[in-house]
């Protein structure tokens, strides 16, 4: 499965919502602390399970999430750790970018949503305590959401309700709000610590899925908000990021400072369908693909960005083989070592394609490029 | 979109070529009066509403809660944020203070504009540990009846501390006091006795033996003598123990002096911090997610058992208990950085980057492909016309299509073409047999062309309509008309 490298830490990973195989990557340097940031726009190629860099934009301060447009395929939105937000088109030379600046968070924007129903229109949500609402063609905000008491760690769109969305802050309380409301219209004590993330179930409107410091994630039916509809209990630290599926109704996944991204599926009694624990420092992002079923994609302080289907194995190596010394060259990190030049001697290896999903060319005499998928310690 | 649609959105019949937006924003509309609880045609009880009617004892409480005077010295966001997450709704916190005399000019915490820095928050509080007790004071101020300033929990822990000292020495003070008089007393007593005694033998003696008075006198010195030591050993005893009362005091006093140096360097600390940068505050911030959780700790242990309120017994009989949160171990780097930035050092790679857009009106380039169908609004238990679902779905199995077509291979290695055991369901629309992929080839082709071009349309011509609509509807909801709204808002 493939990964690509980031020279910064990431910090959040989205797929586009026109291209299958594009996603855009936000990095911040120094863990986000102090330093520069980077946005990545990175581009799955079809037949090998490569990560290419499409094109890069660099920042003065950290990218903390960024936000693909949903009405003009090469838009991208980023939220920087300095307070402002900048809008990239990847269409344009990168000495054009970015197309605008829109400063006017006091303090480091967190989270950015584009809204996927009436698509004009994206919200921002900051450290500030305020959510912002903006349009691509004003260099003002449209509205300010001011009610919560503590940062505004994430915001979400309601993915039928083209007015309404939900916050998640660190005064503990979600908050759904309506565009053409004064303020907010519910307030949902959800949990005793800091909300970080939350997310619509987006088969049911009424669902919300609240992930918390507390190491849990609570899933609200806002019809009945006093009690939560299910808790689910199982990463080991803090849980960054929640994300439902776009394509099953009950499964979401979610990513954490536990190093692991799980998948859950929250009407079951046993919710966790699925560890991901590829990566070696936190993990801060992940996003489930809208056009292809079962891609995930996560990033975390470890630098790396993992692309993957459900059920695979995200670390599965990648050999390269060159054609001339036959010998292996590995791309990435690996564990395996000296371990493949014996096997080489095979012809035409044929992968079961309903096993790892990858198409796989070769011819062992010529041998120009080998890509041997699978788990490292099968191989 | 607006200039559409004067009348019913519900209206798509005129528009052939709109693309599944127009479809999925009448829908919108249809899902919404179908999911109203009492569908009226003007305003429907929205259901990301509250439709609770209020609930008194509720609002009683937070009525006492606002009346305790040291919660009228807290700021009204504090307030505000508290009786949220005991889970009154925003009419009931409204009504409480409304009931409750506001001496203060903004009782509404949207025109609040308290300094919602986290470190200027806990110099208000005065507050000499970290500033993550900023927020959970307001918690737990009012619950424990510890007040929003630490100070006074904090003096009246020395004062408490001293007093005790004071105490224990007086106590003790005392008790030796009664023992050396139990000790010193009957010695004297007897001394005194054995006085009396000899004086009596010498007065009976003395006319016996005078030559024995120089006996009796050596011997009575001897007793004096040795009642004199008695008596200097006892004042030496109780000398000594004053002596070690007085050691202990001072230790005492010293490990005090110890510990407000301590927190006298935090706090100079801190406000180093608070005069530091941006960049600073987010270390600060980082490092407050830590510590918020182990402070809250530590506070819920004075909270539990001092509130009034009883909301919070309904929530913790739900499924099982939230784990207590634990600061996860951050790397390593992590650490230095955030000491360098404490100290106030920068890290040495980062370099000076202009991010400034270097055409403030640059336009955007003509978008090349129409918004794209999502399977989530395709597949669906909610009832849809039939038209669009087939669109949508067709539309989806052609992406997959195209894509096979573009590639000399396979389908792109990441699709999921095969059948899992556990994951049947939504393959159906992603899959493309032979004959379903001919027609799908053939036919969603031009639609999508005619997309793009509608899509381009819209897109490029009336960028301004869309964004006036969008001020029009915020403006309006601050307006609080809602008639107008739900008019003009699905479009």
């Amino acid at each position: 499965m493939p990964f690509f490298k980031t020279p910064f830490n990431g910090y959040s990973v989205k797929f586009s919502p026109f291209y299958e195989s594009r996603l855009a990557v936000a990095t911040a340097q120094n863990f986000g602390i102090l330093g520069n940031g980077r946005l990545h726009v990175l581009d799955l190629s079809p037949t090998a399970p490569t990560l290419s860099n499409l094109v890069s934009f660099d920042t003065a301060d950290g990218v903390y999430d960024l936000s693909w447009s949903e009405s003009h395929d090469s838009l991208l939105i980023a939220a920087i750790a300095d307070g402002s937000v900048k809008i990239y088109d990847t269409a344009l030379p990168p000495t054009a970018n970015p197309i605008r600046s829109l400063h006017e968070h006091t303090r480091e924007v967190h989270s950015t949503d584009y809204n996927p129903t009436r698509r004009d229109s994206f919200l921002t949500a900051s450290w500030d305590d305020t959510i912002k609402l903006w349009t691509v063609d004003r260099p003002t905000s449209v509205r300010t959401f001011k009610e919560h008491a503590y940062c505004v760690y994430n915001a979400a769109w309601n993915p039928r309700h083209s007015d309404v969305f939900c916050s998640a802050s660190g005064d503990c309380t979600l908050r759904i709000w309506d565009v053409r409301e004064a303020g907010s219209t519910m307030i949902i004590p959800a949990h005793e610590f800091e909300i970080l993330a939350c997310d619509w179930n987006k088969y049911d409107d009424c669902v919300i899925a609240s992930a918390s410091v507390d190491k849990s994630i609570k899933l609200w039916d806002v019809r009945n908000y006093r009690v939560p509809i299910a808790v689910l209990n199982g990463h080991g630290y803090a849980v960054r990021r929640v994300k439902f599926s776009p394509h099953r109704r009950n499964l979401l996944a979610s990513c954490s400072y536990d190093m692991t991204v799980c998948l859950w599926d929250f009407m079951v009694e046993d919710a966790l369908v699925a560890r991901y624990d590829h990566h070696t420092e936190f993990a801060v992002g992940v996003d489930m693909s809208v056009l292809v079923e079962g891609l995930l994609a996560s990033t975390g302080w470890d630098e790396l960005v993992y692309v993957w289907q459900q059920g695979m194995d995200p670390r599965a190596v990648v050999l390269a083989f060159e054609q001339t010394s036959g010998k292996g060259k590995k791309l990435g990190d690996s564990y395996l070592c000296g371990m493949y030049s014996c096997k080489l001697e095979m012809n035409a290896i044929r992968w079961n394609r309903a096993m790892y999903g990858s198409a796989l060319r070769c011819s062992w005499k010529l041998s120009i490029n080998l890509f041997v998928v699978g788990h490292p310690f099968d191989v | 979109m607006a200039t559409q649609s004067p009348a019913s959105p519900n209206t798509t019949a005129e528009n052939p070529p709109t693309s599944a937006t127009e479809i999925v924003q009448p829908k919108n509309e249809v899902q919404q009066h179908s999911q109203a609880e009492a569908p009226k045609p003007i305003s429907e009880p929205s259901v990301f509403k509250n439709s609770e009617p209020l609930r008194e004892d509720q609002v009683q409480n937070a009525v006492k809660f606002l009346s305790h005077p040291k919660v009228r010295g807290s700021p009204v966001i504090y307030r505000r944020s508290f009786l949220e997450k005991k889970g009154l709704t925003k009419e009931e916190i409204d009504e409480a203070f409304r009931r409750v005399p506001d001496p203060s000019p903004s009782a509404q915490a949207t025109t609040t504009t308290t300094n919602q820095d986290g470190q200027v928050k806990s110099s208000s509080n005065i507050q000499p540990l970290a500033p993550t007790q900023a927020l959970q004071p307001a918690a737990a101020a009012p619950t424990g009846a510890i007040s929003p300033g630490g100070t006074l929990w904090r003096s009246r822990f020395h004062w408490y501390h001293a007093v005790f000292a004071v105490g224990l020495l007086a106590v003790s003070g005392a008790g030796t006091a009664v023992l050396i008089k139990n000790t010193f007393v009957p010695r004297l007593k007897s001394w005194i006795r054995k006085v009396v005694l000899e004086d009596e033998n010498d007065i009976l003696k003395k006319t016996d033996a005078k030559p024995s008075l120089a006996e009796e006198a050596a011997a009575a010195a001897k007793a004096a003598a040795a009642a004199a030591a008695d008596v200097a050993k006892a004042s030496q005893e109780m000398l000594n123990s004053k002596n070690n009362e007085k050691r202990y005091f001072e230790e005492f006093m010293n490990l005090l002096d110890v510990q407000v140096q301590e927190m006298k360097s935090m706090s100079n600390s801190i406000r180093k911090l608070e005069g530091q940068t941006n960049y600073s505050g987010r270390a600060s911030i980082a490092s407050q997610e830590d510590h918020r959780i182990s402070m809250t700790n530590v506070k819920q242990q004075y909270a539990n058992g001092k509130t009034d309120f009883d909301s919070r017994s309904v929530r913790s009989s739900s499924p099982p208990a939230p784990v207590e949160p634990s600061i996860a171990p951050h790397p390593k780097s992590y650490m230095e950085i955030m000491a360098m930035v404490q100290r106030g050092e920068k890290p040495s790679n980062i370099r000076d980057i202009n991010d400034q857009p270097p055409n403030p009106n640059q336009q955007l380039s003509n978008p090349r492909l129409a918004p794209r169908a999502k399977a989530q609004n395709g597949s669906s238990h909610v009832p849809q016309s039939e038209v669009s679902a087939e669109g949508l779905n067709y539309m989806v199995q052609d992406d997959g299509v195209n894509n096979q077509l573009e590639n000399e291979s396979a389908v792109p290695w990441w699709q999921r073409k095969n059948v899992r055991i556990s994951e049947i369901e939504n393959e159906n629309e992603l899959k493309a047999g032979p004959n379903e992929a001919a027609e799908a080839i053939r036919r969603p082709k031009p639609s999508v062309q005619k997309e793009q071009l509608a899509g381009g349309d819209r897109s490029v011509s009336h960028p301004s309509d869309v964004t006036d609509e969008l001020q029009r509807i915020t403006k309006i909801s601050e307006t609080g008309n809602a008639e107008e709204i739900n008019g003009g808002a699905q479009c």
